[in-house]
């Protein structure tokens, strides 16, 4: 699935980044890169959402949100 | 004898590197609460035990590979020899973000020192960070203070002192459970970040190579690093045959495996992580809801504007009244002393109805700006860029777009600078053609004195539709580029959303200080110029002085260009004159218009009513007051902006296009506003 198919308050790992070279190295220089949890916090809006990851407040575009591969991680 | 010694501050976008600046130089730079505000670098000087520190603010970074204008401009600073030392400031509350760029910052092999800000936030969340291990885990000097509160300013100093020229760095103390290397050399001892043993076999092949080609070359384990991620920079300024060590980019196990490492040291110095950002998740609730969201946010603005006309026409009275006062007693004074005619009508009718009349309109400008650092330093201004931003897709632009064009209601010029937190030339140059028919707060002006002579009590609202009217044009111009350049959307939003905080008063004071100094310098300058060659042009003709400002060269000049504009209902002299005069700066239009007719006090009521009698016996009424208005809101904001818009499109021609399409809209918009006005 992907980042913008998930559900508020989630915590999702990041399987893949599949969009153009320099926006993943933007995304990878924040720390979101393979392997990172992020936890959606607002995904009500057809467009972007609102992510945290490595302790920071994000606001994401659609067309970054679509191209982000997730899978669903239970916090113990 | 006296060292200089150039220190770097850098860090995170919205760590407070400009607050910590401001207190050491006492300068008195902008900051906010949404990441980007500086885009220049900007400097200043200290000095420490004799020595002069020369203080370099840089844009924020998040890390040293550069994607937009500001990142490369703090990336080249800082990398040339332009910087001594560096202090990395970092945001305490928000360690693990901030300490990616600082594990970069050491690996460049220059001195620096770390500068944890905002402990005072850290403290009040409950948080503690173990200042003992940290130093022990990084290398380096690590200094708590807060900016705001100036606190361990001397101490930053006095690291900074010691640190200077000592490129070795403290003691490294790891222990890495598990995790010892089993490298030749244990790389623990010496560097902070050491990579797992297949990386650090790499570097040390790329070393080797170095060795033999580049002997001279400083810090190699900093290029080999490079090598292995393929920096282009830095492969082409040095060719190396390394095609049998390396196979691809291993940039993406670097970055992990740095972030692996900070995993590593938050765990250790963290004590007690903060759980009361979840106050800022609550008023994110309703601030970024789908449906509340927007609403909130114009809502709020309709607010700001209100508080701008009633609170700040009510002030404005008590200024008037000053002003009259002021004007009798320099007309008594001047006739008592015998001044001569012309002296006295400079003075009185040229400088005081001029710049006075001006300088009555500071209370609306005082009220705008000071609603403006409001939402800038809460941290709502990011959260505008998330709301606006499926609407801004439409038109071509990410929600980041926005945010100069909202500073644009404040003034033109730092909002022209602010697009370039835009990453792509193109949605950047969409933006500084757009922002400038956000109506600034030179404008206000004009709308508040012809609203409120032809329109009364419907003022505000005059006044509100303008605002609407110039963002209407700006969405109906970028909606059209965007259909015109066809290209898909390359924009996506990416920005960080800070917590939110309570507006520091010291902030917000400098901030509105700043632009009422503005404002009150451009009375001084280009205000008071222009009135007195406005003056002048209207007291002499080709006949000399003349009494009669129908004989004289303002005259003449307008009187020319007057057929141009009498579509739009703006066919006379005088209002063309001061239409030009208005290049200069907006609020010249009701300066040159007092001095044009003659009317010292011409924002008083008396002074509107004699103003709107005098255009009445010329045939200007309320369609043609609209028509200027629209006029004034939609042609080249002033020479200033003229001037940023050159420079940071770099382009006569886009400049001089984006001048033309300027008046062009502005001329077509009036005659049809004053058309439709003459209908009623």
């Amino acid at each position: 699935m992907t980042l913008k198919q998930g559900k508020n308050n989630q915590t999702y790992q990041v399987l893949s980044i599949d969009i153009e070279v320099k926006l993943e190295r933007r995304l990878e220089a924040l720390g979101l890169t393979q392997g990172t949890h992020i936890t959606i916090l607002n995904n009500d809006k057809k467009g972007s959402l609102t992510a945290k990851f490595r302790g920071t407040r994000f606001a994401l575009g659609k067309r970054i949100a679509d191209h982000i591969e997730v899978k669903e991680v239970s916090l113990s | 004898m006296k060292n200089i010694i150039n220190v770097g501050f850098i860090g995170n976008p919205n760590c407070g590197k400009t607050t910590l600046f401001n207190a050491y130089t006492g300068a008195n730079l902008k900051v906010a609460n949404w990441p980007g505000v500086t885009v220049e670098k900007k400097e200043g000087q200290t000095t420490y035990e004799g020595d002069v520190y020369k203080l370099i603010d840089l844009p924020g970074i998040y890390s040293l590979s550069s994607y937009t204008m500001e990142e490369t401009v703090s990336r080249q600073c800082i990398m040339s020899d332009e910087v001594d030392v560096i202090v990395d400031v970092a945001d305490a509350s928000c360690l693990e973000r901030n300490l990616y760029l600082t594990l970069q910052l050491i690996e460049l092999g220059k001195p620096v020192i770390l500068a944890l800000n905002m402990m005072d936030i850290v403290e009040e969340r409950g948080m503690e960070i173990d200042l003992h291990r940290l130093p022990e885990m990084l290398g380096i000097p690590v200094i708590p203070v807060s900016a705001r509160k100036k606190t361990g300013l001397s101490i930053l100093m006095h690291a900074v002192a010691h640190h200077k020229t000592n490129l070795h760095q403290s003691p490294l103390i790891h222990h890495h459970p598990g995790m010892q290397s089993s490298h030749i050399h244990n790389h623990h001892n010496e560097y902070a970040m050491v990579y797992e043993d297949y990386i650090e076999d790499k570097i040390d092949g790329i070393i080797n190579k170095l060795n033999e080609k580049y002997k001279e070359l400083p810090n190699k384990r900093w290029h080999a690093i490079k090598f292995l991620e393929k920096d282009t920079t830095v492969t082409e300024h040095y060719p190396l045959e390394i095609d049998d060590i390396i196979d691809k980019s291993y940039e993406k196990n670097i970055i992990n495996q740095k972030y692996n490492f900070i995993e590593e040291i938050v765990s250790e110095t963290l004590v007690n992580k903060s759980e009361k950002a979840a106050s800022t998740d609550k008023i994110d609730r309703y601030l970024t809801s789908r449906f509340l969201g927007l609403p909130i946010f114009l809502v709020i603005m309709a607010f700001v504007f209100f508080l701008t006309f009633t609170i700040g026409d009510w002030l404005k009275g008590y200024f008037e009244i000053g002003l009259e006062n002021f004007s009798a007693f320099a007309a008594e004074g001047l006739s008592a002393i015998h001044t001569n005619q012309m002296l006295s009508s400079l003075v009185l009718d040229g400088i005081i109805a001029g710049v006075g009349g001006i300088l009555t309109f500071l209370p609306n400008i005082f009220i705008l700006f000071l609603a403006l650092a409001i939402l800038e330093d809460s941290g709502y201004m990011a959260r505008v860029a998330f709301v606006m931003d499926d609407i801004m897709g439409h038109l071509g632009l990410s929600g980041r777009a926005f945010l100069p064009l909202l500073l644009g209601f404040g003034c033109t010029v730092p909002a022209l600078m602010a697009s370039r937190a835009l990453e792509h030339p193109k949605d950047r140059f969409k933006t500084i053609m757009v922002t400038p028919f956000m109506s600034c707060s030179a404008r206000l002006p004009i709308y508040v004195l012809f609203s409120s002579m032809f329109f009364g009590k419907n003022a505000m609202l005059v006044c509100y539709s303008l605002y609407l009217l110039g963002i209407i044009v700006a969405i109906a111009t970028a909606y059209i580029l965007s259909k015109i350049d066809g290209t898909k959307a390359e924009h996506a939003l990416l920005i960080e959303l800070p917590e939110y905080k309570s507006p520091n008063t010291h902030t917000i004071a400098i901030y509105v200080w700043e632009k009422v100094k503005d404002y009150l310098g451009k009375a001084g300058t280009v205000i008071f110029i222009a009135s007195v060659i406005m003056w002048v042009l209207l007291n002499f003709g080709p006949a000399g002085y003349v009494t009669d400002i129908s004989q004289s060269f303002g005259s003449l000049i307008g009187k020319v260009i007057a057929p141009l504009f009498r579509p739009a209902g703006l066919g006379y002299w005088q209002i063309v004159v001061a239409l030009i005069a208005g290049i200069a700066a907006k609020e010249v239009v009701v300066s040159s218009c007092s001095v044009l007719f003659g009317i010292q006090n011409i924002t008083s009521a008396s002074g509107m009513d004699s103003m709107v009698d005098t255009l009445g016996s010329l045939g200007f009424g309320a369609a043609n007051g609209l028509a200027l208005m629209v006029f004034c809101l939609l042609y080249v904001p002033c020479t200033a902006s003229i001037a940023t818009m050159q420079r940071e499109l770099g382009s006569a021609k886009k400049t001089f296009g984006i001048i033309l399409y300027q008046l062009a809209v502005a001329w077509i918009m009036s005659v049809i506003v004053y058309h439709i006005g003459l209908l009623f």
